[in-house]
């Protein structure tokens, strides 16, 4: 305890700017001697793709070397870099909180992304895993819009994201693609990565569309009830596409071309959390928390309940309609299998995990299951025990999820952490 | 002066039961208007008529001498009805300052698409709406809890957030049910002083269902007694007190404090 | 006449099939059905309580056949197989419950829900590791014999089936309305709060009504395994949310609902898979389902609760 205050102390004078240098030095320390040094004399066969946690399982000889080689390339770098660069970090951080907000933020991020981006490109398995933890991340933000904000239990998000697969998938195939399913493509491929933001768009309403189905019987009835209906629309579209032969049936839909490469999921992913943010933080967006807690009340202090609960139901399948095109491009094939319960029990998971009623809850609940669920990966079947075990573990400390009920502010996050003036 | 809110010959049946039966009801602005009577009267009905949580089967109901029978209870509320609950009825995750700030719904217009982009016009709104929170908070004296949730708060400031939340929806008539209830002598007192501030400085008519004698008889100017759904006194404090009617069904059987 | 004779024959043949399918939902149904009048939950582990308790059946009937099948009459070998059954199901059922829910007494619902969830994983997951990933084949516990009553098909399984299940319930109601427990048990889902107050524990109740559910579901299990021997550790959930379906359907807590409405979900899914092919049964079933809760929101014998989720 007394070690961790006393850590803590020593770094709280760091901005963010100084952590996101740490760790661009951290991954150009990979970048350059990862392979050639550092892998090599720690007798590691290759750098560790996942901070080492899969070669750790699979031969715990090799977990010496693996803490050597996090302790080299990442903590001590990071932690280093980023307390000795404060004294530039810090006066950049400052005239950067001069600037408008939003500026200062874009900048944050490019320089994140930048970082990300390197670090994933030392392989394609990062790569993979970054872009599927991103589009958990708009699914689960997407979820925890109607299952904590709004406060229903509704179980139907792999089928609206299963909705904007499939919308997506047949426009990109139909138009830029030539394939057996729709013949010829009907513009030019060239035009495709600049259109797919409106197939995928498409995709978003069609979901939202179709979570009317579900918003409309929840004006009546909520709960366990609505619990039910919703399970029953998952089914139905799984059930319908399987019975869909022009779009493949049970056996699916392959061949989307590449239109998500890294830097599209990445940016549609923090317009995810903008647009999102910004609506749970608006008196538009707390009405979906006045309905939850008390809908007669809502209704006396001129909410109008049911625009609400439809916008809820609507904005969230939306988005889970977007996370769905955008995974049906990563996999470039998609079946009806894999909208299903197993998919809801993994998204269910992560929006309980990480916490309700907090965006920031849902970031840390979908990295922190995807994290895991390929760092576990060498147990095979015994990751489906720990999983569990973990999340009952959550739900009997922290009943709304690790970080719940709490909103990010940016401003907070990223200004100058100058020494504390009265001595703490 | 002309009625704000004109109930006439308002009947309703829960199935064969009838709840209310020919119920009038004058409100003219800035007046007092007390509605006693014992335990399953209906008074909490009549509320729930009126606010349009329920649709009266017979009469009619006028706000500013425009129908609002059958309207939806958030547009009756838009057009200046605002009301507190007999058990508190506020949002247990919420802080303070949001439940203020949400009574403003009807009064934004920056829509959603304003509201995913934070457009100016959002922002602008948002921050007139905030301004105006605190100030609420002020005449309330809950300032200092704005940032807490309120479930987290002692009973009486409670109290306090929802009578500002409701008028934060900046209403023409206060609907009171019960203020009192659950209620010290000490803040009972207090509560007279609210209201009073409240008919003083917004210039509100108010309209309260109350089980104290003591705290209607100050506070209305005109009192109303209900008995199994009928009306069967009507008139200024002294002659309530004084109807035997009044005292037979209603004072006879309570203690009078 | 002809045809209408072949229509009759038709129709009451596959009534005897639905009755069947109908059953196995009916038992399971109940269990999630009484759970939800103690504790106001859904016990989301109770398909796979009911998966669980199969393999115990299987392990039991399996064991008991290799040891005493030639000097032992095959009705004792099987009544010794379901009380057995019962008897250890019932202690999983008794597991869940303490270990899973008992501690998110005063936890919203939706984390009891993630939790019932997760311990269904657990079992799947452990049933794997334990018995690997071959398709266990449940023995026969009686000789099968086929009848042809006026053209209609069945064998003496099927009727067992379906007897054995009506039998169960009428033990169920039976137990529920003349037993102390049963009456403490229909007191709680009138009263959450008031029954503590009267001498019962709720710690006493509850397990005791999931171990009551997880032996109905160990009946079934092994009625299961005698209709369609194939054993997958994923039965639990294909069975258990049609259960779950169905106790919705009958209404909250309603034990008759349950059992009712699993007869119906047994029945649409039987038509349906003969009239039409049988890749849209699913999504007929589900159709109809999510039709009957548009217009009767509370189900069958639901009560008027009110039905917030506790956020």
């Amino acid at each position: 305890m007394e070690i961790a205050r006393k850590f803590k102390n020593t770094f709280s004078n760091v901005p963010m700017l100084g952590w996101l240098l740490g760790v661009l030095a951290a991954v150009l320390i990979e970048y350059y001697w990862g392979y050639d040094y550092i892998s090599y004399y720690l007798g590691l066969p290759k750098i560790p793709v996942l901070f080492g946690t899969l070669i750790m399982l699979k031969d715990p000889m090799m977990i010496p070397g693996v803490i050597g080689y996090d302790l080299i390339v990442y903590v001590i770098p990071i932690l280093l870099i980023a307390k000795a660069s404060n004294f530039f970090t810090n006066p950049v951080a400052a005239i950067l909180e001069k600037t408008p907000l939003w500026l200062s933020a874009i900048i944050h991020l490019i320089f994140f992304y930048g970082v990300l981006h390197l670090w994933a490109g030392i392989n394609d398995y990062r790569v993979l895993v970054v872009k599927l933890t991103m589009i958990s991340i708009i699914l689960t933000i997407s979820i925890n819009v109607i299952n904590g904000y709004q406060g229903e239990f509704s179980c139907s998000h792999p089928g609206f994201m299963a909705i904007g697969a499939y919308i997506s998938s047949i426009i990109t195939l139909y138009f830029f693609v030539n394939d057996k399913t729709f013949g010829a493509a009907v513009l030019s491929p060239d035009l495709g990565p600049w259109l797919f933001p409106f197939a995928l768009i498409a995709g978003g309403i069609g979901a939202s569309l179709g979570s009317l189905l579900v918003a409309v019987p929840s004006f009546r009835t909520r709960g366990d009830y609505l619990a039910i209906i919703s399970l029953a629309f998952m089914f139905i579209i799984k059930s319908a596409i399987e019975n869909l032969n022009v779009i493949g049936g049970a056996r699916g839909m392959g061949g989307q071309p590449d239109y998500a490469p890294l830097p599209i999921i990445f940016i549609w992913t923090m317009l995810c959390i903008w647009v999102v943010h910004n609506f749970v933080t608006s008196i538009m967006g707390k009405a979906l928390n006045a309905v939850r807690d008390d809908e007669a009340a809502s209704e006396s202090m001129t909410v109008k309940t049911r625009k609400t609960k439809m916008t809820a139901f609507m904005f969230g399948a939306f988005w889970a309609g977007i996370a769905g095109g955008l995974f049906a491009h990563v996999l470039a094939y998609i079946n009806p299998g894999m909208f299903s319960i197993n998919r809801l029990a993994e998204i269910l998971a992560m929006v309980y995990f990480g916490g309700l009623n907090s965006i920031i809850g849902s970031i840390v609940g979908a990295v922190s299951i995807n994290v895991l669920g390929e760092a576990l990966r060498p147990l095979e079947l015994f990751k489906w025990i720990i999983i569990p075990l973990i999340l009952i573990l959550v739900m009997i400390f922290r009943p709304y999820g690790l970080i719940s009920f709490k909103e990010i502010n940016a401003k907070k996050l990223l200004r100058a952490k100058h020494k504390r003036e009265q001595g703490a | 002066m002309s009625a704000l809110l004109n109930v006439n010959k308002m009947t309703h049946y829960f199935g064969g039961l009838r709840a209310v039966y020919n119920y009038n009801l004058n409100i003219k602005p800035h007046q007092i208007t007390g509605l006693i009577g014992p335990n399953g009267a209906g008074k909490t009905t009549i509320f729930n008529l009126i606010t349009g949580v329920y649709t009266p089967t017979e009469g009619s109901i006028t706000l500013e001498n425009k129908s609002i029978k059958g309207l939806e209870t958030n547009e009756i509320a838009a057009r200046g009805l605002g009301r507190t609950f007999q058990n508190l009825a506020l949002w247990r995750h919420m802080n303070v300052l949001d439940h203020i700030k949400m009574a403003h719904y009807s009064q934004l217009s920056y829509g959603l698409i304003g509201s995913f982009f934070n457009t100016s016009k959002c922002r602008e709104q948002e921050s007139r709406v905030e301004e105006n929170s605190y100030r609420l908070l002020e005449l309330f004296d809950i300032k200092q809890h704005a940032d807490q949730i309120v479930t987290n708060l002692p009973y009486g400031a409670q109290r306090r957030v929802e009578m500002a939340r409701a008028m934060a929806t900046n209403p023409k008539i206060l609907f009171l049910d019960e203020p009192t209830a659950g209620m010290t002598p000490d803040e009972l007192g207090q509560m007279i002083k609210i209201i009073r501030k409240v008919h003083q400085d917004f210039k509100v008519a108010i309209f309260l269902i109350e089980h104290r004698m003591k705290f209607v008889m100050e506070l209305c100017q005109h009192i109303q007694t209900l008995v199994f759904g009928e009306l069967i006194a009507e008139g200024p404090p002294e002659e309530i007190q004084n109807n035997p009617e009044v005292i037979e069904a209603y004072l006879g059987k309570e203690d009078l404090t | 006449m002809e045809s209408l004779i072949e229509l009759g024959q038709f129709i009451l043949q596959n009534l005897i099939n639905a009755l069947q399918r109908g059953s196995f939902y009916a038992v399971i149904s109940i269990g999630y059905s009484m759970v939800y009048g103690v504790l106001m939950l859904f016990n989301f582990a109770h398909g796979d309580i009911f998966m669980v308790a199969t393999y115990i059946g299987f392990g039991i009937a399996t064991l008991f056949l290799a040891l005493f099948a030639g000097f032992l009459p095959g009705p004792l070998i099987f009544l010794a197989t379901v009380v057995i059954t019962m008897f250890l199901a019932s202690w999983v059922g008794v597991f869940v419950e303490v270990a899973g829910y008992r501690p998110l007494r005063s936890a919203p619902r939706a984390s009891a829900a993630i939790t019932g969830l997760m311990i269904g994983i657990i079992f799947e997951t452990g049933i794997l590791i334990l018995l690997g990933a071959k398709r266990l084949s449940f023995p026969p516990l009686m000789e099968s014999i086929s009848y042809n009553v006026g053209g209609i098909y069945f064998t003496n399984v099927k009727v067992m089936i379906i007897v054995i299940s009506l039998l169960l319930m009428l033990a169920l109601h039976t137990f529920i309305q003349k037993t102390k427990w049963g009456m403490a048990m229909r007191a709680m889902s009138y009263d959450f709060l008031a029954v503590p107050l009267m001498g019962v524990s709720i710690n006493i109740i509850a397990p005791l009504t999931f171990a009551v559910g997880a032996g109905l579901a160990a009946v079934a299990g092994i009625l299961y395994g005698q209709a369609y021997p194939i054993l997958d550790p994923y039965m639990g959930v294909i069975i258990g949310w049609k259960a779950f379906v169905a106790a919705i359907l009958g209404g909250r807590g309603s034990i008759k609902g349950a059992a009712l409405a699993g007869y119906l979900i047994g029945f649409i899914e039987i038509f349906v898979a003969t009239i039409f092919p049988s890749t849209l049964r699913d999504l007929i079933a589900y159709s109809i389902i999510l039709l009957i809760l548009t217009f009767r929101p509370r189900g069958f014998f639901g009560m008027e609760h009110s039905t917030k989720l506790r956020l």
